[in-house]
């Protein structure tokens, strides 16, 4: 295990090196650049002026200087200056990494609680009315942009109760109920999308565990359907949707941009396209390698979580 | 009850019926509360000095002080409504050539330094790009503003003079608008992009960049009983329907920043309680035809564009019957410089729509351009629904004259580079004017080799009325020339203006005094007098 788990984080780390190429060779890609920007946007360019502030932030550079000076800030722990606020882009950063943990993390609860019992009470009652209604609701689920249903939601509340959550970031150690409500909606709305494809998945994986022998078996030696549903199948029937799981933690992340602008919820991912927009490279460079590293690290975490589901996983071996 | 004493009592319940049934006018202002508004977008930086974006202006005017100001109360902006402030009076001498100011003894920097001249000449300095400047803006959007200005002295500390190489009374206007703030000389310009250290009736509490700025009273305002209000808070929202949702809910006091008219109008629709402030504004929306660039090189081709691009279409289409009609200056009656009323219906785009768009045609043949052998144009636009509602309306007008028209979106942080680099045929853009005045607007946007001159026209005939008209005194004869160059800009089609927008501020009932000026956008957000009635 310890062997196999040192292969992953080796592997892990590699990707990440390809990654952060990736990432930095695509934002210089992209025409325009900073200087360009705050210049030309502001009407009035020195040439002198323009050169030294090229110099200043280091983009005058050869690109494989530039590169090697970023990696190396990064594993000293700098992420670099922002350079469209002229601030540590730590500073900008930090505040936002919570509100889009809590958003996703509120949202995969919320879809994992709707999606995984939903798929499982649909499986077992296949064609029946009840599987048509959850199969339906899964299908809106989809169909549904999760934006277009929070602002539906927002509408309904300011409509109805005259009420919205909070358009100003409110933290849980300041006030944890109106966090809760703050975040609650959003969430939902992000997890009812999630949800559904959970639980599409764990119905067709439930079916198929469904008609094993084992199943059968359990049921033919008494067992309560119940508990050969809930104990025997899903578990058997999990590992598909754990790793649906994974892969949509790690959607959450970086993809919850329109659900931030929408409630107004100062993000990460909402603030990644500003700072795209603005070409502010070190911003984009490391908002991106954090996500990358969530979704390395979520895809390691899924793929331990296999064996302790499943003891016939062993790791390590040929 | 005596008949006697009826008639004596009949005046005195004549007074108590007539005050009762009075609309209560003047209110008495209350001391209190927080203002919670959105800007129009979220402010690159706190220092307006080195911006140029109505979002930095907007929150940082709290904070400051200018030496003038525009009243806020007043809904014209002009050098009759000019008021003093961190300077206590001012006057012109040596026949427009210096201009003195007076400075106020009684004022205090945010962190307790004394204001001096020391500071005025600092920040001009600064902002002139002065040789001898001790401190230098990393970017410098309105240096042009103060090119004639030769030497800024400070005599004592309560005296500062501006000597200029000629005269130009415009200087007093630029001086009082929102983008001129004085700074602290005792604070590094760097500091001031994220913090504010200010003379002004609010203090920076907290700035989170894309989130929120945030202000309490200043309890040390050189303003006795200013300001009303406890606080300011500028909360960043991007969305636009979440801005009509919040002030619907009440968390926003007042919104309505870059909104249209159906926004407003559905704001108000859901509560009806809303107050709807519609106003003027000094922002147009224009035509940028690339000069430099075949085959709009060719004049025909420049006036059939011109000439296809119907204005009364323009205002019922996307400006959704929301614009008032113009050249190059602001039209009056909220403007103080537009061409009169009877001209404006003369210019290019004015007239009936057929006979324009047949003239354009004819044009487009004359210049080699048929059916068979379509003029191909790309319109450039920037990505941004305000810009491409009209472009898209524009490619439609094109095309009904036989141009082989295509929208082209430009991403944000290409479009100022791309405009100014000329590399475009013809876009569509919207131009916001600082102050109403020619001097901010001509030599920025039409003088040859002007950054901003984004069409790239050039006339030397007109760069020397330009100059005549700035150092002109008499106002009748300057508003002349003004005239004479508007006329002649619009004609050439230096910068065909579809439209001028309108602007919004929807609010709730308790807001009292809130500010909003017909020709301007950028100097009304000091907020020393609006309070909250709760």
């Amino acid at each position: 295990m310890r062997g196999y788990v040192t292969k992953r984080l080796v592997i892990a780390l590699v990707t990440l090196v390809g990654m952060s190429m990736v990432i930095f060779s695509l934002m210089r890609l992209a025409p325009g650049n900073i200087v360009d920007i705050i210049f030309e946007s502001a009407g009035y360019v020195d040439q002198a002026d323009k050169r030294l502030l090229e110099r200043e932030l280091g983009v005058d550079r050869p690109i494989p200087v530039q590169y090697a000076r970023w990696v190396g800030e990064l594993l000293h722990g700098d992420l670099g200056k922002s350079y469209r606020y002229d601030m540590r882009a730590w500073a900008i950063i930090k505040p936002r990494l919570p509100v889009t943990l809590e958003l996703a993390g509120l949202a995969l609860l919320f879809s994992i609680l709707l999606g995984v019992p939903a798929g499982v009470i649909s499986a077992a009652r296949q064609n029946r009315p009840i599987d048509y209604v959850l199969r339906v609701l899964s299908l809106a689920g989809l169909s549904m942009p999760s934006f277009w249903l929070g602002m539906v939601i927002i509408l309904l509340f300011v409509r109805s109760l005259g009420w919205m959550p909070s358009v100003t970031y409110v933290s849980p150690f300041d006030d944890l109920r109106a966090n809760l409500w703050q975040f609650v909606v959003p969430a939902l709305a992000v997890g009812y999308r999630s949800s559904a494809l959970i639980m599409r998945i764990t119905r067709s994986a439930m079916l198929e565990v469904m008609r094993e022998d084992y199943i059968r078996t359990a049921r033919a030696k008494g067992q309560r359907g119940t508990l050969v549903v809930w104990r025997h199948a899903l578990k058997n029937a999990s590992l598909p949707v754990i790793t649906l799981i994974g892969i949509e933690f790690a959607f959450l992340i970086g993809g919850l941009v329109v659900t931030e602008t929408v409630f107004n919820l100062p993000g990460v991912a909402r603030y990644l396209v500003d700072a795209i927009q603005f070409r502010d490279y070190p911003v984009v460079q490391n908002l991106v390698m954090f996500i990358a590293i969530v979704v390395v690290l979520a895809n390691l975490a899924v793929d331990l979580l296999y064996a302790w589901v499943d003891p016939r996983i062993k790791y390590g071996r040929a | 009850m005596s008949l006697g004493r009826s008639v004596r009592l009949a005046p005195v319940a004549v007074l108590l019926v007539a005050l009762l049934s009075m609309p209560v006018t003047a209110q008495t202002p209350k001391s209190g509360g927080v203002l919670t508004i959105h800007p129009l977008s979220a402010p690159p930086s706190l220092s307006p000095h080195e911006e140029s974006t109505i979002a930095t202006v907007q929150p940082a005017s709290a904070c400051y002080n200018n030496l003038i100001y525009f009243e806020p109360g007043k809904k014209q902006e002009s050098e009759s409504t000019i008021i003093p402030e961190l300077a206590e009076r001012w006057s012109w001498q040596d026949g427009h050539r210096n201009l003195v100011f007076l400075l106020r003894r009684d004022v205090k920097w945010h962190d307790g330094k004394p204001f001096t001249a020391q500071d005025v000449k600092y920040t001009f300095d600064a902002v002139r790009g002065a040789p001898d400047a001790t401190a230098k803006l990393r970017v410098n959007p309105r240096k042009l503003w103060y090119e004639n200005v030769e030497h800024i002295e400070a005599p004592d500390p309560h005296t500062v003079v501006f000597r200029l190489k000629r005269p130009q009374p415009s200087l007093l206007l630029m001086l009082a608008s929102g983008y001129s703030p004085v700074y602290p000389a005792h604070v590094p310009l760097a500091e001031l992009k994220t913090k504010c250290v200010g003379t002004g009736p609010y203090k920076l509490k907290d700035y989170r960049p894309g989130e929120f700025v945030e202000f309490v009273r200043n309890p040390d305002y050189f303003v006795k009983g200013r300001p009303y209000l406890d606080g300011i808070k500028w909360i960043i929202i991007k969305d636009r329907s979440t801005q009509i949702a919040a002030l619907q809910a009440g968390q926003l006091d007042v919104a309505g920043s870059g909104w249209n008219r159906a926004n407003a109008e559905t704001a108000k629709k859901g509560k009806p309680e809303l107050v709807v402030q519609e106003s003027d504004s000094n922002v147009n929306v224009n035509v940028l035809v690339n000069f430099k660039k075949a085959p709009l090189t060719d004049a025909r081709v420049r006036r059939a564009v011109n000439l296809a691009l119907d204005r009364k279409a323009f205002k019922e289409g996307p400006m959704l019957g929301a614009a008032t009609f113009g050249g190059a200056m602001l039209p009056r009656p909220a403007g103080v410089w537009g061409l009169p009323a009877a001209e404006v219906g003369k210019l290019p785009g004015m007239g009936d729509p057929a006979k324009q768009k047949a003239e354009a045609r004819k044009l487009l043949a004359d210049a080699g351009f048929t059916a068979a052998n379509p003029l191909k144009l790309t319109v450039s636009t920037r990505a941004v629904a305000i810009y491409v509602d009209p472009a898209s309306w524009m490619v439609d007008q094109l095309r009904q004259i036989g141009i082989d028209a295509v929208l082209e979106q430009i991403e944000t942080g290409v479009w100022h580079p791309k405009m100014t680099r000329l590399d475009f045929q013809v876009a569509l853009n919207l131009t916001g004017i600082g102050i109403d005045d020619p001097d901010a607007n001509f030599f920025e946007n039409f003088k040859c080799g002007s950054q901003r001159n984004f069409s790239g026209y050039c006339s030397e005939e007109i760069d020397r009325l330009m100059i005549q008209q700035s150092q002109t005194l008499d106002r009748a004869a300057r508003v002349k020339l003004v005239n004479d160059i508007d006329r002649r800009l619009q004609q050439e089609g230096a910068r065909p203006v579809l439209g001028w927008q309108k602007q919004w501020a929807v609010h709730w009932a308790h807001v009292k005094a809130y500010p909003q000026h017909e020709n301007s956008i950028y100097n009304v957000t000091r907020f020393q007098d609006v309070w909250l009635d709760k």
